[in-house]
């Protein structure tokens, strides 16, 4: 896809409108921002706390585009190599030990051991050798948790998109994939690899888009608790937890509380299903002791 | 560059999508991004590029859409978000606080956890408690000057400090061939020339794992006449371990770890100074380690840390803060080092209510007031 053909998208508004229509709410600077990584051609840096939706940028791109998600998860120590592609050994070895029963030539032997079936394609090579008919969406998660040697890498990649498998030959991307990094932020990444990239940080959502997430996520909930729910969630991040509740977190209470059959928010509610929302053990015992009802009446001392 | 069109050359790019924009559209552009650039944001000619292909794209519905379509070409961090929004504001809005806005920014850097007001009392604390242990603290210096550049013995101290620090065994494992385990994957393979008889042998060993470390450095009031040897240690040990991270605090609490990558220490020496201007003010030890908690450390990676805390314990702040994030932090890290410069003076006991409150739970309780001191220190961090 280049510039003189179709956009991806129209307008920020369709971004906006398609999202919506797999009940992702969009607001105007991230809709702005996927329609030019996608118009661009650039990847796309997402940063954010934990819990506020960027790994899910993603998958609602790969919905709303019709074309399939890959995930390269990141960790510490994660090995280059790893992410292109391995080598099915013991299948190899099993069909040379198949070969040694029946008389074969050498040189169709070598060609078979070395040929795609024998091949593991990891995330990178995947994403690359995605035949179509659209391309593919990579989502590249916690690129912060990997290391300094893996970004060069990752840079490399990024610019050329192809891959040489010594073995076999050297694979270019037909289609360059739209390209989703997303970094928890626990330590700054190399300078190259953000300049290569859009970036955008995403925050804690407004109620109102709050209320309408909990809304379209969880049907059946009443709009009343809805409203009450985001008013605690809106409440409980002004406190310093060590790990303040996200999106995701509203959402689990809120299927939780339909799921409880709760309809009214009391304080006992929110003590008895705090861990719902809350994952240290710590956290909970600061929410105790300010107390649920202060912080259902909006305070947060 | 990829696809089936022919590759498009970037320079003829340049004037062809800067001409496309109308006059007014792009001198206002270009100058927002000489702004930018000139707020320290990282703006090169290929984002120039991409900034006005940015723009081509979008129907502005307002001035807001702008903004959005150069920021996100144009920043890098939220930090630098907000710097170009205010760039942008005072640009686009002409607000008359270009003076207020460079401080602005530098206040940005000091960030702390009170107000202007509060300050001023915990610098009239400080004050006094200075006043009553000053003689006592100048008696105790050996280090101040002493730390130059023309002083070898501490930077190879550093070095080895570093070094111990910075290595343990992980569980994943490396080819080597002296390993005492055998990798059957790679024999396998290996053996594949001599018919699958196990000729060759493929070994592994332990790799080594680099510690993280997080070092928590006091540049307050009454650390101050400690500030060249920190600085000097703060130095060396970022410079050995590439992934540390350094945070000085005295009130405010402010991450130097960019700062300390540049190469001349004389450099370095003077930035430090320019950018952390609260360099010796009061002190906040409970703020700073809430600080180092909540956003330093961020789970998953902070089992593997080592927290290095360089503090006298003079607290300004509340000590029950202290006490409550020390406690987590012992959690969260794999072992927490504290340096207090005024441990190993003859009449040293903890009387400061911060060092108090935190003892407990510090694993390793270290002195650093000379150079037989800091020996010591190395010896024993070498056991963390």
């Amino acid at each position: 896809m280049s510039e003189q053909n179709r956009p991806v998208f129209q307008s920020v508004e369709a971004v906006q409108a398609q999202f919506a229509q797999w009940n992702y709410i969009a607001d105007r600077a991230l809709a702005l921002t996927v329609k030019l990584a996608a118009d661009l051609e650039k990847p796309l840096l997402l940063e954010g706390e934990a819990g506020v939706g960027k790994t899910e940028v993603a998958k609602v791109l790969a919905s709303v585009l019709d074309t399939p998600m890959i995930r390269l998860q990141c960790y510490e120590g994660l090995d280059a190599q790893t992410t292109l592609y391995e080598w099915n050994y013991a299948r190899q070895i099993l069909h040379i030990r198949m070969a040694e029963q029946q008389p074969q030539e050498r040189p169709l032997l070598e060609r078979t051991i070395f040929g795609d079936e024998f091949l593991l394609n990891r995330p990178l090579l995947e994403a690359i050798r995605h035949p179509g008919p659209r391309p593919v969406v990579l989502l590249i998660d916690e690129v912060d948790r990997a290391d300094e040697e893996f970004e060069a890498f990752l840079l490399e990649i990024l610019s050329d998109f192809q891959v040489s498998v010594p073995e076999i030959g050297t694979f270019i991307a037909k289609q360059p994939p739209y390209v989703v990094l997303t970094s928890n932020r626990t330590r700054e990444l190399h300078e190259a690899l953000k300049r290569r990239c859009l970036y955008l940080w995403i925050d804690y959502p407004a109620p109102d888009k709050e209320r309408e997430i909990i809304l379209r996520r969880v049907p059946g909930i009443r709009a009343a608790l809805a409203e009450r729910i985001v008013a605690a969630m809106q409440a409980l991040r002004k406190i310093d937890f060590y790990k303040r509740p996200g999106v995701a977190e509203s959402v689990d209470w809120s299927r939780a509380l339909l799921g409880l059959e709760i309809d009214e928010l009391r304080a006992e509610t929110l003590e008895d299903t705090a861990g719902v929302i809350l994952k240290y053990h710590d956290d909970i015992e600061r929410l105790h002791t300010i107390g649920a009802a202060t912080i259902l009446k909006g305070g947060t001392e | 560059m990829r696809g089936d069109t022919p590759p498009a050359d970037p320079l003829k790019e340049v004037p062809s999508a800067l001409s496309q924009l109308p006059e007014t559209l792009l001198t206002r552009t270009l100058e927002l991004c000489r702004l930018a650039k000139e707020a320290q944001l990282g703006v090169t000619p290929g984002r120039v590029i991409d900034v006005a292909r940015s723009l081509r794209g979008i129907q502005f519905v307002n001035e807001d859409d702008f903004r959005l379509a150069l920021r996100t070409n144009l920043a890098s961090s939220r930090a630098e978000e907000q710097r170009f929004d205010r760039v942008f504001k005072t640009y686009w809005y002409g607000e008359a606080e270009n003076e207020g806005y460079r401080l602005g920014v530098q206040t940005e850097l000091l960030r702390g956890n009170f107000d202007q007001g509060v300050q001023e009392a915990h610098q009239d604390i400080i004050g006094q408690l200075e006043d009553t242990s000053a003689q006592e603290t100048h008696r105790n210096l050996n280090l101040t000057a002493r730390w130059d550049e023309a002083a070898p013995p501490i930077e190879h101290t550093v070095r080895a400090l570093a070094k111990r620090l910075a290595t343990r065994p992980s569980r994943r494992l490396k080819p080597s061939p002296r390993g005492q385990r055998i990798d059957l994957r790679r024999s396998l393979r290996r053996n594949m020339r001599h018919g699958m008889d196990m000729v060759e042998l493929a070994r592994v060993q332990r790799r080594v794992r680099k510690t993280r470390l997080v070092l928590l450095c006091d540049v307050s009031g009454s650390m101050d006449a400690f500030n060249p040897f920190l600085l000097q240690l703060m130095l060396g040990i970022q410079k050995e371990l590439k992934n540390a991270r350094t945070v000085v605090f005295s009130t405010a609490v402010t991450e130097i770890t960019s700062v300390l990558r540049r190469r001349s220490v004389q450099h370095t020496l003077q930035q430090v100074g320019e950018t952390v201007r609260h360099w010796s003010g009061g002190t906040d030890i409970g703020g700073a380690l809430t600080r180092l908690n909540r956003s330093i450390l961020r789970e998953g990676s902070a089992r593997s840390t080592v927290a290095v805390i360089i503090s006298d314990g003079y607290d300004s702040g509340r000590t029950e803060v202290i006490a409550r994030e020390m406690r987590a932090l012992r959690r969260r890290v794999r072992t927490v080092v504290w340096i207090n410069p005024m441990y190993g003076a003859a009449s040293f006991e903890p009387r400061a209510q911060g060092m108090k409150a935190a003892l407990p739970y510090i694993d390793h309780f270290l002195p650093a007031y000379n150079a037989q001191s800091l020996q010591v220190l190395v010896r024993e961090l070498a056991r963390v």
